[in-house]
């Protein structure tokens, strides 16, 4: 599934990021296949999302969590 | 010596930048380019050295213009703009990501110090950083815990940075560079790849975390709520609105007052002449017009840096940016627009925080658009001429409706050409919305106080001078003319009935009129009529239109001169003797049509010198201003056609 099909308060590891420039951009900041994320804030309208990795909350566009497939982590935390 | 103060956003950057120079800051730009470098001096033991403050990125290599400016401070500056020693500000609750640009900044041969900032944050969710691993691991660069929000670790930094400087004479032996200048992106991949693996070792070894989940704040539900958000946004804009006009109003009010005062004693003391003239009548009117928008623009920025350090301003950006994409703008845009009704000025320089050039640049030109407090006296002037007074539906107000429509229309407007502009302007790159929400803070004044200061040193200082020549050469024009033509027509005055007949403070109010009628200026208005003829305009009204390029508010000011109205104060007088003007063919200057053409005209025409000269500054090119000028002047006079003809 995609970032953005998840729920508030869901959890999941990246799994790919179709976007070469998005990927390497987020490598740099440390997002990659296999990052914990987890969704916590959605804007109304499908507006930007916010998701948090390790200690940070960071939002992004609807259309750019598009970009990335996650698998669900069944359990929640 | 130069020293680069690096990080990535939300780290403590600013904060440590502001801890360690405090006023003695300054801004100019980075080598080459148009992007905007704030620098300081940084005074250790005896010497000075200037402190860079570099834009907050993830990584040495360039996405966009304003990263580009790391890489070329890096590796394609002149000796002389080259930093000698680099300090990078790490968040403590984000190590690893600090690490990734730091150990690039390393690989570069940069001479580094690590500051690791907020770290008793850190503590409190439960990371453990083991200091004395990382500093073996990190040999060359001194690492430095620091809590900057309270000033703590300030003079061990400052030693640390002393340290390394002397080390840097010491040791001629320089650190070479091992970081590849990548260009092409499978380039950069492979090789971020290779250094997060590298620097996951090492975090293993020094990074004792305990496993607790980010959680956010239960008041982000309530700021992102889909109406609940909007609302609380809109109640801040609201109360933010009501600051500036009821409190710029009485230091605005005060500089202009003192002016009047300067003037008076001036004009007493100096010899008549034209310099007196000049002094009195040109560059100290020039000068209050200036300093006369401080008060805004510092009561505007106050609240922004407020909103901007409490953490606030991400979660208006985020709830705001899907209503404002679909017309080329972004989240950001938001707060500059809606500043923007109070003053086009701080909007404009608001525009700094929009991280796409783009967008940026659609924000400010069609900021003007939003109806700024200077349109207030001239629609308040013209509504009252030529609405009526009356009630729709026994509750509505008909002329407050139509003030609410010139605001719409101005909106609206500002809004579609923003979208046109969107499909014009091509992109160079692709350009992606990343932005970190930052946890709550408490605001920090001293960050909050530096801003504000810094806005209005950039506004007088590199706004202000321009603004001072063009106000200055308009006065020359509405208060010289040929002299003949002027001698001429003030005999002939001299003669009329009317002149003979009245009280001799009248007769003075005919003398000016006379006066700016045959001024340059006047006699461009008077050219320019058959021009505004069409839009329901006579060369009277065109005089106004022309001297009010200064500033809007100007326009019911020369009115009142060229009425003959006796010095402006008294509006009242002014409208009843306006509504009497009549066309040589009988018909009422100020009717329907051309009342309504005019305000229309006023809501799109850039008549506004200081915003101008902020464009120009913002966007350090006169291209933009002078489109703004051509493109709102077509619409203006287009918009004032259609209103006048059907």
């Amino acid at each position: 599934m995609l970032l953005n099909e998840l729920k508030v308060g869901e959890q999941a590891n990246i799994r790919y990021i179709s976007d070469d420039v998005f990927r390497t951009k987020l490598l740099e900041m440390g997002i990659m296949p296999g990052t914990l994320v987890t969704l916590h804030l959605k804007a109304p309208f499908k507006g930007p999302i916010a998701f948090s990795y390790q200690n940070t909350l960071l939002s992004i566009r609807n259309e750019d969590a598009q970009q990335i497939s996650v698998d669900k982590l069944s359990l929640q935390a | 010596m130069k020293i680069a103060l690096f990080g990535n956003p939300n780290t403590g950057k600013s904060t440590v930048f502001n801890l360690l120079t405090g006023l003695r800051q300054k801004i100019g730009n980075f080598p080459g380019v148009t992007v905007e470098q704030k620098s300081g001096v940084l005074h250790i033991k005896d010497a000075s050295h200037e402190l860079i403050d570099v834009p907050g990125v993830y990584s040495i290599y360039p996405s966009n213009k304003e990263e580009k400016v790391v890489f070329d401070l890096l590796f394609n500056a002149s000796e002389s703009d080259k930093p000698q020693l680099g300090i990078l500000v790490a968040d403590a609750s984000n190590l690893s990501r600090s690490l990734f640009f730091f150990s690039q900044l390393i690989d570069s041969g940069l001479p580094m110090v690590l500051v690791i900032n907020m770290y008793d944050i850190a503590q409190k969710k439960g990371i453990n950083i083991d200091v004395t691993a990382l500093q073996s691991t990190f040999s060359q660069s001194p690492i430095v815990i620091m809590n900057a929000r309270v000033g703590l670790g300030k003079e061990r930094l400052m030693q640390a940075i002393s340290e390394q400087l002397d080390a840097l004479k010491v040791e001629s032996t320089k650190v070479t560079n091992t970081l590849k200048k990548l260009s092409d992106l499978a380039g950069q991949e492979k090789e971020a790849n290779a250094r997060n693996t590298y620097l996951g070792t090492i975090l293993n070894k020094v990074l004792q975390e305990k496993e607790v989940p980010v959680r956010t704040h239960p008041l982000d539900r309530w700021f992102t709520h889909p109406i609940a958000g909007y609302v609380i946004f809109a109640s801040i804009l609201f109360i933010i609105f009501q600051f500036v006009f009821s409190f710029a109003a009485f230091p605005m009010d005060a500089i202009e007052l003192g002016f009047e005062w300067l003037t008076l004693w001036l004009r007493n003391i100096l010899p008549d002449g034209p310099l007196s003239a000049l002094i009195c009548e040109g560059i100290l009117p020039g000068i209050s017009g200036v300093l006369v928008f401080i008060p805004q623009i510092g009561i505007l920025f106050f609240f922004i840096a407020l909103l901007e350090d409490s953490g606030y301003l991400a979660r208006a950006v985020f709830l705001m940016d899907r209503l404002v994409r679909p017309f080329g703008l972004n989240g950001r845009s938001v707060v500059p627009l809606l500043s923007s009704m109070a003053c086009a000025i701080p909007g404009v320089m608001a525009t700094r925080g929009i991280p796409n050039y783009k967008e940026r640049l659609i924000t400010i030109f069609v900021a003007p658009l939003m109806s700024c407090s200077a349109r207030i006296p001239v629609f308040t002037l013209l509504i009252g001429l030529v609405i009526p007074k009356m009630k729709l539906l026994g509750f509505i107000q008909l002329q407050g409706l139509v003030l609410l429509g010139l605001y719409l229309l101005g909106i609206v407007s500002a809004l579609f050409i923003a979208w046109v502009m969107k499909l014009i302007i091509n992109q160079e790159k692709r350009s992606y919305y990343l932005m970190e929400i930052p946890e709550f803070k408490r605001p920090l004044w001293r960050n909050i106080f530096l801003t504000v200061l810094e806005k209005i040193k950039v506004f007088t200082t590199e706004a202000g001078g321009i603004i001072l020549a063009i106000s200055i050469v308009l006065w020359a024009l509405a208060s010289y003319g040929p002299r003949e033509q002027r001698r001429e027509a003030m005999r002939a005055l001299k003669t009329t009935d009317t002149y003979m007949h009245v009280s001799q403070e009248e007769q003075e109010g005919l003398k000016n009129a006379v006066l700016l009628e045959n001024s340059y200026i006047g006699i461009v208005g008077k050219g320019i009529e058959p021009m505004i003829k069409p839009i329901g305009y006579d060369w009277k009204i065109g005089i106004a239109l022309i001297t009010s390029f200064a500033a809007r508010e100007v326009f019911v000011g020369s009115l009142s001169t060229i009425y003959a109205n006796g010095g402006s104060g008294n509006d009242l007088k002014l409208s009843s003797k306006l509504k009497q003007q009549k066309n040589p063919d009988g018909t009422l200057v100020f009717s329907l049509r051309s009342g309504i053409s005019l305000m229309v005209f006023y809501v799109y025409a850039m008549q506004c010198l200081s915003t101008l000269a902020i464009v120009k500054r913002e966007t350090k090119s006169w291209k933009w201003p002078l489109l703004q000028v051509l493109f709102f002047g077509l619409m203006a006079y287009a918009g004032a056609w259609i209103c006048f003809n059907i």
